[in-house]
């Protein structure tokens, strides 16, 4: 997993991002004060349910909200040192693909069933690195080889549906890092793949990692990814982070009770649980959102002062930050809770 | 009422065989293929017990699922529920084994119908077999819910006023209106968020200790499975290759496929690191499987006879069976 030289400086950082969207109930606080970032050769991973903002988080990273009713209304997205939100739309063209690409896990949905894999790929890098001819060709072969597919030159003039599912991962693969972005940004649907072909393509992601020292941050909804795969995971409910950390620490000694409950709520492979934590209740309506925790109401140690606003962020140490009333007497309130 | 040997579902040489490929008059010139989603499984569940069939996508355990639903038609084989033939069913003895054999789906927002309200969804299957007025049905449907831990005045309520959750637990009720005896869950809470499949899963499990239940577990996920299961058959391209009680197949898998299939899973801690295999390829197509053992393709343990001769199920340990050749006596 994570060793120390593998991981560089900041490439990523995300301060106080506020994405709202406008609708006839009210406005839905979707992101709602997130910040964290994201080093070079690091995977971090954005853990949360349906609705706690985990994708119009990286859509908003992307600047892709759809607007209206979206509207990223505060915030900072530093990029390479860059605030993109700044950018106009032309720039932002530039950024999106080449310094920051997403991958999707689907391999199925994710290709354009009317171009060949050699426009596919292709496409990014005559648009960004203004590639054509036998240069745009030759990079092609190269990315898909990078991938692993076997003989390259030949299957790229396939069309989608001509390669196996794992090598239509292998492509998609190939267009998230053709530009040799800075960020790479996994965003897992929930409805899960088979285990054996999502194995394969954390394998594939793990491999492009360690060649190009990419950043990575995965959106899952599961902490089985989370372990496997993530040097730091930040935990979502309802449009904030309420706690995050070095993945070790937070599986070892959670502190947010939300993150707690998560953990001992999936069962286990590896032993025979007579009877698994069950988290009460639902995650709440984000246009319903009151000044208290939004946990509140499921939260088994919830107290008076939890009813009466919302906790800052406390800092735990080594890192670790959660939001929650019970920190109080113990730790220090971190920096970033300014931004609450 | 149970079979001679005390199983409630007893499956034998089950198959299901689609017809693939080829224009309309292929039949008739004698090519046509054949998709063989299910290709002769035999399985036995015991009363009061959860019996999980993993495997992936295009592995048969959905189509065997359908199949015990009476939902599709088998080419081949027997259903004995409580020792008779159910393939062999007049019309009335069709329609009890419809009633004591009921299921819930996995998509909570497909599996229930949007223009009804829950009364409706709960009370339909009541309304059909049963001779209860209106009257007695609605206060049925009361019981149901608070059964399933909702309040008997969501009934007038339609299914999109509810959450992921509470769906499936309207989906849970509907399958609990006929005492049935076995209930079918294919994927019940793949569908759902984290923070409620715990919910779900401990619902189902107090249900069954109540009412004596017997589930046929249909699910991809292996702690799910672990959770749930007293009994588990690994099925691969239509057959099942391994099956035990659910400590020993999980302290102790012995088919390559059931390795590479737990390897394969998310681990539960950062620093649990399993050896990875990882299979080449995907699960080969069912329409042209692969000879000998379906699984020699990607088999790392591969051994000369796998491409040619089929393998048979032995125990190499008592009550743990396995299909595959490099546990032959």
């Amino acid at each position: 997993m994570a060793s120390e030289e593998r991981i560089g400086e900041i490439v990523l950082e995300v301060k106080d991002l506020q994405t709202y969207f406008v609708t006839r109930w009210g406005v839905v606080k979707a992101v709602d004060g997130v910040s964290f970032n994201l080093r070079k050769g690091e995977t971090l991973g954005i853990v949360g349910e349906s609705g706690s903002g985990k994708s119009v988080t990286t859509l908003s990273m992307m600047r892709l909200v759809p607007s209206p009713p979206g509207h990223i209304v505060g915030g900072e997205v530093i990029l390479e040192g860059e605030n993109i939100l700044e950018l106009n739309e032309k720039e932002m063209e530039k950024v999106r693909g080449s310094r920051i690409a997403m991958v999707l896990q689907d391999p199925m949905t994710a290709l354009n069933p009317v171009f060949d894999i050699e426009d596919q790929v292709g496409e990014a890098l005559k648009i960004h690195e203004g590639l054509k001819g036998g240069g745009l060709k030759e990079t092609v072969v190269d990315m898909l080889r990078k991938v692993r597919i076997p003989a390259p030159d030949v299957r790229m003039k396939d069309y989608p549906h001509q390669l196996s599912g794992g090598m239509r991962q292998r492509v998609v693969g190939a267009i998230g890092i053709s530009c040799n972005p800075a960020v790479l940004i996994a965003d897992e649907p929930t409805t899960s793949l088979d285990a054996t072909i999502q194995a394969q393509y954390l394998r594939l992601l793990r491999e492009l990692q360690e060649s190009t020292g990419v950043g990575i941050i995965f959106i899952t909804h599961d902490f089985g990814i989370v372990a496997k795969m993530c040097d730091r995971v930040a935990v979502m409910y309802a449009g904030k982070i309420v706690e995050q950390g070095d993945v070790r620490q937070i599986f070892n000694s959670p502190q947010h009770p939300y993150t707690e409950a998560l953990i001992n709520s999936v069962p286990k492979m590896e032993e025979n649980v007579d009877r698994l934590y069950s988290i009460p209740g639902n995650p709440p309506a984000l246009w319903d959102l009151k000044q208290e925790c939004s946990f509140a109401d499921r939260c088994p140690y919830v107290f008076d002062k939890c009813r009466e606003s919302y906790p800052p962020t406390y800092d735990v140490g080594e890192g670790q930050i959660a939001a929650c009333w019970k920190l109080e007497e113990n730790v220090e309130v971190a920096e970033l809770a300014e931004t609450q | 009422m149970t079979s001679e040997n005390g199983s409630l579902l007893q499956i034998r040489n089950l198959k299901k065989h689609f017809a693939v490929g080829g224009g309309m008059f292929s039949g008739f010139m004698g090519t046509k293929t054949w998709l063989k989603a299910v290709d002769g499984i035999n399985l036995d569940i015991e009363p009061g017990t959860t019996y999980g069939l993993v495997g992936e996508s295009g592995c048969g355990k959905s189509t065997t699922a359908k199949m015990v639903l009476m939902l599709e038609e088998p080419t081949e084989g027997e259903i004995l529920f409580e020792g008779q033939d159910a393939l062999d069913l007049d019309k009335d003895g069709r329609k009890n084994y419809k009633s004591s054999v009921q299921a819930v789906f996995q998509d909570p927002w497909a599996s229930l119908n949007p223009r009804m309200r829950v009364e409706g969804i709960v009370g339909e299957p009541l309304e059909v077999n049963t001779t209860m007025t209106k009257g007695e049905i609605k206060s049925k449907v009361g019981e149901l819910l608070e059964e399933v831990g909702l309040q008997p005045y969501q009934s007038r309520l339609y299914p999109h006023e509810f959450s992921g959750g509470q769906r499936q637990r309207i989906g849970v009720a509907r399958s609990l209106a006929l005492n049935p005896k076995l209930i079918v869950l294919d994927e019940p809470v793949s569908a759902l968020d984290v923070s409620i499949r715990a919910q779900i899963m401990n619902l189902l499990m107090d249900l069954q200790k109540e009412h004596g239940l017997t589930y046929l577990l249909i699910a991809h996920h292996l702690a799910t499975v672990r959770y749930m299961c007293d009994k588990i058959g690994v099925m691969y391209l239509g057959r099942l290759v391994e099956e035990a009680q659910t400590d020993e197949l999980f302290d102790n898998p012995l088919h390559p496929y059931t390795r590479a299939l737990m390897s394969a899973a998310l681990p539960s801690h950062p620093d649990d690191d399993r050896e990875e295999i990882i299979l080449q390829g995907e699960v080969p197509s069912p329409v042209n499987p692969p000879s000998g053992c379906h699984f020699h393709e990607r088999c790392p343990s591969v051994i000369d006879e796998c491409s040619t001769v089929e393998p048979e199920k032995t125990f190499p340990i008592d009550e743990h069976g396995v299909v595959c050749h490099l546990y032959k006596d």
